[in-house]
Formats: structure tokens, C-alpha cells, sequence
């Protein structure tokens, strides 16, 4: 079954197409990439799955369920959570007071002090926790923001540029984070960092001025003439 | 637990000094008073403090509740007790629905959605005369019915004050760490992440307008029989920011900075009564100290400084690790 679905999803901003008759399918435990230049309509793409925008047209599904028109709070109850290009957490709040927020969502359902603690070891946040969330560096508030979705045992996680700003021995760690948590839920990536999509997806989806140009392996997409003259640029091939 | 015993502290004191200044009904009076902005202060600080909204119609809906108690009892004839609660209850349903427009916009956008509600607010009072008696506003209220069918007065209407006021804090501090407080904390520091990790954003803020309309409506039900007389005046954006003041002085988002702030800035005006002119000057004053030289409010820098301190306490005997000395220059 389709873990999620989109089909002829269309977005405007006045006179700017965002997004057209774009179709994609996601299997439950696949790694879904998505490249395109900027402005190509990928976060839209990634607002609109989550509830943060609502499509003109076509329709959207995820886990079965019509989510045309969900508002993200209640996509996050069905198990679909996103991260942000710009870090987000409560900068303001403590390590641990960010992880409780998170778990309001399950309370009694949620994981148990065992469970959170193996997470916070994974994302070596442990010695973290009386922290404020502001003082972290990125590379911290990025494990963080993942520490916090995993508290809600989401089935698909949609991550926009989680690599953006790190360091590169910090993406490094990240990408080996980013395969880790892949038996831990399914996730959709948005990446400019080609690397992290080669290594990462099992399948890439191409956007173009809002428009999908291509969907494969990243293998064959990355010989794709289309995708090279548009975005990779020849001195890449 | 430290604050609990300054909580359990301070509300003994508070309903301990009615007794102390029975003999002097002016102070008796300033103390009342005192009581009822501390309430005041515990609501605005609720959403100002917690969820982050700054609600400029705060006197207003507590006008309204003040309004509808007078009406009640000398139109019907109720009694103060059931008048009461009927008038907090639809005032604060009206808060509710006057807050609705605003559910969409944060931060400045409310405070000035608010402004003009209060604004609206005020211009009602003055022209619904068969309801206010306009501009010269409504004078000798009774006082509620106190035991044995007396009128409240004096010492035990000061009980009620200060009871009134330890329930406010009381709840508050009560609220804060549930679920719900939680929720409102999440909204406050970023609603759209609070959204995205589950939390329905406009539902939390309605109930956040239900309760804090509330606590501005029992003040104004209280309020009205206590000084005997309201006006348009008595509800206006100037007592909405003076109430905010006390929130901001104090200490936004914490349990006792708004009892401080009230405590220290509330009797001002009964006390510099022959110096009306200088009272504006020194509460603008105070508005521009607040919000250069402490932003989080008295109680909010000395949390500030303390956790500051302890931070610096722990890294010291932890084991020098390479990022900690550059991260404190």
C-alpha cells in the first residue's frame, strides 16, 4: 500500500504556478528523495503534504486516509511530521522541556523513559538536556528536532534540507544519522546536497518550476539528460 | 518545594492582613484593591505571560461582566451571588467571541486587534445609556449579601477580595504545569511548530480566552460593588496596559512576578493622590524601564541571573570538553 499519494496536486501564489499536476507515490519504508533548483516548489510540495497549505486542486492521501484540508496537528495524530529548511524548536524552552512538548501529542500512548533515553543517547542529546534549545549549535538543534518527532512514533518523516548549514563532518554524521533512522520510520527528503540524495533515497523525484520531470532510482536519474542540462549542470556529469 | 512554601506564604499573608488593617479603612481599601488587580494580573498573565497574546480588551470584558452583575441584581433583583457567576460566565463567553477575529494573528497584529475591540468596547459603555448611564456611569451599587443576610462589607468583603485573589494565583500556578499550560507554553515560544508537532493551536487559544476572560470578569464583578461606582472610564485601554504593567514589571510568564508587579506598582495611585499629573508621568516611565532595562520583568531577570549562575556551576567540575570554553566567550 501507498504509505502517501499525491495526484494532479496544483498551487498557485497569484500569478506563480508553485506546483503542477505533480503526482507522487510513496511505499511504506521506502526513502523518497526530491531534488529541483530553487524555487522549483519543493517545500510547497512538503507544506502542502503536511497540512501547512491547502492545494487548489488534486488530491492527496496518506496512509490510507483523504487528507485534503487536514490541518497539521491533526496530520501529526495520523503520523505524518516534518522538519524545517530553518531549524525549528523552542529556542526559549530547555532540551527536556522540548522533548516533553513533543510528547503532549501520545502522553500515556507515547515511548517510556527506556525508550527515551535510547533515543537521546542515539542523537547524543543525554548531556544535553538542562540546556536551553537556543544555545545549541545547529548541528544539536538539528538532532533535536529529530529527537522530538521520534517521541511521536511517526510513520513518515519529511525532512526539508536536513543537512542545510552543517559543517562537513557534521553531514557526514547526519547522513549516517539519516540511515539509522530509517528503520525507524519512513522518510521523504528534500536535498540540494546530492550526496545526501545518493546516498540516502532509494528513489528521487525531480521538480521543475513546479512541474515533476523525472522519478527513479538516483542512479538513473543522475544520468538523466533532462535533469542534467536542467539542474545538475553539465560540468557535473 | 521552595515556591509552594512562598505560595502557601504569601496567601496566608494575604488573607491575614484584612484583619491587621481593619482599624484603618483607608489602607483596608488600597489592600482591597490590591487584591483585585492581583487577580487581574494572574489572568492577563495567563495569555500574555503563557500563550503570548497581550489582550488590550481585558478591562473591557471585565466592564462588561461589571455592567451585566448591576443590571442583574437591581433590574431582576438577583442576588450578587448568582449574578456573579451568570455574569463572569457570559462575559467570558463574549471574550471568547470578541477574541475570534484575533485567532489567526500573533504577536502585534493581536495586541493591535485588541486595541481597537477595547476601543469598540469603551465607545459601547458610553452609548448604551439605558444600560451604563453613559459618561456619568452607574453609582451606588450594593454591596453583595454577606452572612445572615447583612451587607458585605468591610473586613469580611476584604476576605473576599483576598480570596479571591489566592484562588486566581492559586489556579494559575495550579494550570501552568498540566498538559494544558504546556500546550499554551508551546504555542507561545512557536505556534507553528506547536502545530506541526501535534498541538491544535486555535482550539488551545480559544479555552486560553475563555479562562482569562474569566478571571477579567470576576474582577469587574467584584470591582463594581467594592468602589460602589463604575464608569466607561473604570474599563478603559488605560486599565487594560496599567493590569499589563503589572504582568510586565513583574515578570511575564511566571507565577509571582504579576503579584509582585501589583504589589509594588498598584497602590501607587492611592498613595499620590494630590499628584494626579505625576502618577501618568511615572507609570509612562516605568513602561520605557520595563522594556529597555527588563524585559523579562523583575522576577524574570532574577530567574535569569540564577540560571545563569547554575550553568556556570555545572560546566566548571564537568570534564573540559572541546566545545564547551568556546561556547561561553
Amino acid at each position: 500500500m501507498n504509505l502517501f499519494e499525491t495526484s494532479a496536486l496544483c498551487k498557485h501564489f497569484g500569478g506563480v504556478m508553485a506546483l503542477k499536476d505533480v503526482d507522487v507515490r510513496m511505499q511504506a519504508g521506502e526513502t523518497l528523495g526530491m531534488i529541483g533548483p530553487n524555487g522549483s516548489g519543493k517545500t510547497t510540495f512538503v507544506n502542502i503534504v503536511s497540512g501547512q497549505f491547502r492545494a487548489d486542486s488534486g488530491s492527496l492521501c496518506f496512509n490510507g486516509h483523504d487528507t485534503r484540508g487536514q490541518q497539521p496537528h491533526q496530520l501529526a495524530v495520523l503520523g505524518l511530521t516534518r522538519t524545517y529548511q530553518a531549524v525549528r524548536v523552542f529556542a526559549g524552552l530547555r532540551v527536556r522541556d522540548n522533548v516533553d512538548s513533543a510528547r503532549l501529542l501520545l502522553a500515556g500512548r507515547g515511548l517510556d523513559a527506556g525508550q527515551l533515553r535510547e533515543l537521546s543517547l542515539w542523537l547524543r542529546l543525554d548531556r544535553l538536556q538542562d540546556k536551553e534549545a537556543g544555545s545549541l549549535t545547529l548541528f544539536e538543534q538539528r538532532r533535536l528536532e529529530l529527537l522530538m518527532r521520534l517521541t511521536q512514533r511517526p510513520k513518515l518523516m519529511m525532512l526539508d534540507e536536513p543537512v542545510g548549514g552543517l559543517a562537513v563532518t557534521e553531514v557526514r554524521e547526519m547522513i549516517e544519522l539519516l540511515q539509522q533512522l530509517k528503520a525507524r520510520c519512513s522518510i521523504f527528503v528534500i536535498e540540494h546536497t546530492m550526496r545526501v540524495i545518493r546516498e540516502l533515497a532509494d528513489r528521487v523525484v525531480v521538480l521543475m518550476a513546479g512541474e515533476k520531470i523525472a522519478d527513479g532510482p538516483p542512479a538513473e536519474i543522475l544520468r538523466d539528460q533532462r535533469v542534467i542540462e536542467h539542474y545538475l549542470g553539465t560540468a557535473h556529469a | 518545594m521552595n515556591s509552594r512554601t512562598l505560595g502557601i506564604a504569601l496567601a496566608l499573608l494575604a488573607l491575614a492582613l484584612p484583619f491587621v488593617l481593619e482599624g484603618n479603612r483607608f489602607l483596608a481599601f488600597v489592600f482591597g484593591m490590591l487584591m483585585i488587580n492581583v487577580l487581574w494580573a494572574s489572568g492577563m498573565n495567563l495569555l500574555y505571560g503563557y500563550v503570548g497574546l497581550m489582550p488590550l480588551m481585558f478591562a473591557g470584558i471585565a466592564g462588561i461582566a461589571a455592567y451585566a452583575m448591576v443590571h442583574l441584581t437591581r433590574a431582576l433583583g438577583w442576588s450578587f451571588w448568582l449574578a456573579l457567576p451568570v455574569a463572569a460566565v457570559g462575559a467570558a463567553l463574549v471574550g471568547v467571541l470578541l477574541g475570534l477575529p484575533s485567532l489567526r494573528l500573533k504577536g502585534f497584529y493581536f495586541t493591535l486587534c485588541s486595541l481597537v475591540i477595547q476601543t469598540v468596547l469603551t465607545l459601547a459603555f458610553i452609548f448604551f445609556p439605558q444600560f451604563t448611564n453613559g459618561d456619568t456611569g452607574l453609582n451606588q451599587i450594593a454591596p453583595p449579601d454577606g452572612f445572615g443576610g447583612k451587607p458585605l462589607a468591610g473586613l469580611w468583603f476584604d476576605l473576599v477580595l483576598a480570596s479571591a485573589a489566592v484562588a486566581g494565583v492559586a489556579l494559575c500556578a495550579w494550570l501552568v504545569p498540566t498538559r494544558l499550560g504546556r500546550r499554551f507554553i508551546a504555542i507561545r515560544e512557536d505556534d507553528v511548530l506547536a502545530a506541526t508537532l501535534g498541538i491544535d493551536v486555535v482550539r488551545n487559544k480559544i479555552i486560553a480566552f475563555f479562562i482569562v476572560s474569566l478571571y477579567a470578569a470576576v474582577g469587574g464583578c467584584l470591582y463594581a460593588p467594592y468602589v460602589g461606582f463604575i464608569s466607561p472610564r473604570a474599563f478603559d485601554v488605560l486599565t487594560s496596559l496599567n493590569i499589563w504593567l503589572f504582568v510586565a514589571f513583574g515578570g511575564r510568564g511566571t507565577i509571582f512576578g504579576p503579584i509582585l508587579g501589583a504589589v509594588i506598582l498598584a497602590p501607587i495611585p492611592f498613595l499620590l493622590q494630590e499628584l494626579q499629573a505625576f502618577k501618568d508621568v511615572l507609570s509612562g516611565v516605568l513602561i520605557i524601564v520595563v522594556t529597555l532595562a527588563l524585559p523579562g520583568g523583575i522576577v524574570g531577570e532574577l530567574l535569569r541571573r540564577r540560571a545563569r549562575k547554575r550553568a556556570d556551576g555545572q560546566a566548571l567540575p564537568a570534564a573540559p570538553s572541546a566545545s564547551t570554553p568556546a561556547a561561553r566567550p
